[in-house]
């Protein structure tokens, strides 16, 4: 019989492996911050639109929801994350600047500079 | 290799630990090195981002240094080694092996997404590892970041007894505010006798503006589960609560998520991860009393009974939830749990001071131009936090005070701010470190009205148990609100400091015994400002509204505007001709004062 330790590298490997399939490395990562906070400042519509997006056919994007980061001031963030180079985080993201978020770094892999946190 | 361009650096940055011991070991010499190497090549730090942080606690491989994008660490660096790492890593993005430290810690894996960014410089995540990286509703993100692994190891190879003294050795102690040792506190569960045992999460956070337990839940709710269960592991319970506040509806649909998560992996109910160990949690809402927060009124909500605290002893620890020994601790500090058990008890107690190990998430709010959730180790300086972390004062006002632990602490002018950051260096300077709460106060407002604030506050939640506390905080309520209105006597100030000494020691339980707080640290520091309400009847910092006079210079043109928006008709004047105010019909709204276009209206 297994060892709890064994028992859990087991359950490790497997669930990297259903991370790993559903893109996590050969992808863009797109973090939508939902704690409470996030979602009062307006993220579960920035959200949708990403959801929205990805249902309206745009691939190659690994989209998930993260707890607060805790930079209050500039919510809702939106974290673009690629494997190999440093993570773009944005912040104070609306619908209409997910928008642009979509079409210029996700589609076009251009930094979109004025809006990432420093 | 043909030289790099200008633009293929700028994706590097590199951070430098500036903890004590890596400063002591040259990190400095090695910044400057590594400087040298840019002006060598004609870059500039706008090309390559030379970043310092604070301690990363793996003071025995100092100095360190890491490279981002990769987050590659490396360690034990001597001055030889800069030359070497830059050609080869930083110009041939080809990582020097020999230097790389394969240390895998849990923490500040929040900095392999977020390093490189200036509010995160100074802060380390431990308890709050993976809030803001991972989806806090996935199972399978908490397990790939060695999730449960501390779990798996507690039951594979730590008898109760082990794990306690791990937990002791690390020098964990409550983050709820109190700091008693965690260890100890888990020792007398263990040691004392009952039918049951029970193990509790408080997560009834009620301190106004503070929000550290629902990020942390919402953020990674299963590490608080994970410590939750090593800790029914240690003392042999059967059976946890999370008792937290209905007002946080989202922190409770993920808790909900994560545990039944937790139990479908093997990691609740029966036989927990194919030992004989079994354990389950459930969750019980809290009305949202502030007073339930104290342990003792706590266990009485979760009995049924009306929220209010008895006196200790007996400690929960010996008879507890239904009389049996119970063991409550905070959110943050079940969080940190899994970390003392993977990483060890002497990593975790190599962060922070003599007395207070670890790290402390404030929640900062007020006057700072960068507010949020802050985690610093032990130590840091409330100067850091206020002006490297979160930016300093907005529009250059000038800081007047910073206010700890909550309606419970106290508020340090300036001259405390280079106080450390730990229970008794807190608690020497007149405050606590509370659960969190960290509010930064500009010349702008009036402590006089901050300390009413905090007591109205406090007043309103005494359950009226005991007397100190219910009528206490009322006659001290009355008094400050007379002084705000200007209707302050001399004596005031001794009486309030007379009370508010008799509260704190005849009150039965933390709310009663710390509500003079904050009143009585601003007598203190701001003595002054007292004194200036009730003998000048004068508010320096103009918040008082019933101490504020209003009144026409000779700016006026007479445009009327004033008198239009005026709600009593105290002003009055022809039109071009200069207006007055009748001092006995104004109501001081200040609606003449906002609307006046020429400056014409003086408050003072």
């Amino acid at each position: 019989m297994r060892t709890p330790l064994e028992t859990i590298r087991k359950k490790r490997a497997e669930a990297i492996s259903r991370i790993v399939g559903k893109g996590y490395l050969s992808t863009k990562r797109v973090y939508v911050g939902m704690a409470t906070c996030e979602i009062a400042a307006g993220s579960d519509e920035v959200m949708k639109v990403f959801q929205d997006a990805i249902k309206g056919g745009l691939s190659g994007v690994y989209l998930s929801q993260k707890g607060c980061a805790g930079r209050c001031n500039l919510e809702p963030t939106v974290e673009v994350v690629e494997t190999g180079k440093i993570p773009v985080k944005y912040g104070k993201i609306d619908p209409v600047r997910a928008k642009e978020i979509i079409e210029k770094h996700l589609k076009r892999g251009e930094v979109i500079k004025e809006w990432v946190i420093k | 290799m043909p030289e790099k361009t200008k633009k293929e650096f700028q994706r590097k940055t590199i951070t430098f630990c500036n903890g004590t011991s890596c400063m002591q070991k040259g990190s400095i010499d090695l910044k400057n090195l590594l400087r040298l190497e840019l002006e060598k090549r004609g870059l500039t730090e706008d090309d390559v981002r030379i970043n310092i942080s604070g301690c990363l606690g793996m003071c025995d491989k100092g100095p360190l240094m890491i490279v981002n994008p990769g987050y590659t660490i490396y360690a034990n660096l001597k001055e030889e080694d800069i030359p070497i790492i830059f050609k080869e890593h930083i110009e041939g993005d080809r990582p020097v092996a020999e230097f790389v430290t394969d240390a895998d810690h849990l923490y500040n894996r929040f900095f392999r997404v977020f390093g490189d960014v200036g509010f995160f410089g100074k802060q380390m995540r431990i308890a709050l590892r993976n809030c803001g990286i991972i989806d806090p509703e996935s199972i399978d993100d908490y397990l790939s970041l060695r999730g449960y692994e501390a779990l798996a190891k507690v039951l594979t190879e730590m008898s109760p007894d082990e794990v306690i003294s791990a937990v002791t050795s690390s020098g964990l102690r409550g983050r709820g505010g109190a700091g008693f040792p965690t260890g100890l506190k888990w020792k007398f569960t263990r040691e004392a006798e009952g039918i049951e045992k029970y193990v509790i999460c408080n997560a009834d956070e009620g301190d106004p503006g503070a929000f550290m337990d629902r990020s942390a839940i919402e953020g990674d709710p299963h590490t608080v589960i994970e410590g939750m269960i090593i800790g029914a592991y240690a003392i042999g319970s059967s059976k946890g609560l999370i008792y937290i506040r209905a007002e946080y509806p989202l922190a409770i649909k993920r808790l909900e998520s994560a545990i039944k998560a937790a139990r479908e992996n093997g990691m609740l109910g029966k036989n927990i991860l194919g030992s004989d160990f079994c354990f389950d949690i459930e969750i019980k809402l809290g009305a949202g009393a502030f007073v339930c927060g104290e342990e003792t009124a706590l266990i009485h909500s979760i009995e049924g009974s009306r929220g209010m605290p008895r006196p200790r002893p007996p400690f929960p620890s010996v008879s507890g939830l239904f009389g049996c020994p119970t063991l409550i601790n905070n959110v943050e500090t079940w969080a940190n749990i899994p970390v003392i058990i993977v990483d060890g008890p002497e990593w975790f107690s190599s962060v922070g001071t003599e007395k207070s190990k670890g790290t402390k998430v404030f929640a900062v709010a007020g006057k700072v131009n960068n507010t949020g959730l802050v985690e610093v180790p032990m130590g840091t300086t409330l100067r850091e936090i206020v002006y490297d972390i979160c930016g300093g004062i907005p529009d250059d006002k000038k800081f007047k005070a910073v206010q700890t632990g909550g309606p419970s602490g106290g508020c340090l002018p300036e001259k405390y701010l280079d106080t450390k950051i730990d229970y008794e260096s807190l608690a020497a300077a007149g405050s606590i470190m509370g659960s969190g709460g960290m509010i930064v106060i500009d010349e702008d407002s009036c402590m006089v009205g901050i300390s009413k604030f905090f007591l109205e506050f406090t007043q309103s939640e005494s359950c009226g148990k005991c007397t100190p506390c219910r009528e206490g905080t009322k006659r001290m309520l009355e008094i400050l609100t007379r002084i705000t209105e200007g209707k302050g006597v001399e004596g005031d100030i001794q009486k309030l400091e007379r009370l508010g000494n008799m509260i704190k020691k005849a009150s039965l339980c933390g709310l009663g015994q710390s509500a003079p707080n904050p009143v009585l640290s601003t007598i203190k520091n701001f003595r002054e400002e007292y004194e200036e309400h009730i003998r000048d009847k004068r508010c320096r910092a103009g918040e008082c509204k019933d101490l504020l006079v209003y009144e026409i210079t000779d700016k006026c043109v007479g445009c009327t505007a004033c008198k239009k928006v005026c709600p009593t008709a105290a002003i009055t004047g022809d039109a071009k001709k200069m207006h007055v105010i009748d001092p006995e019909k104004c109501v001081k709204c200040g609606k003449c004062f906002e609307i006046c276009k020429f400056g014409a209206i003086t408050r003072s």
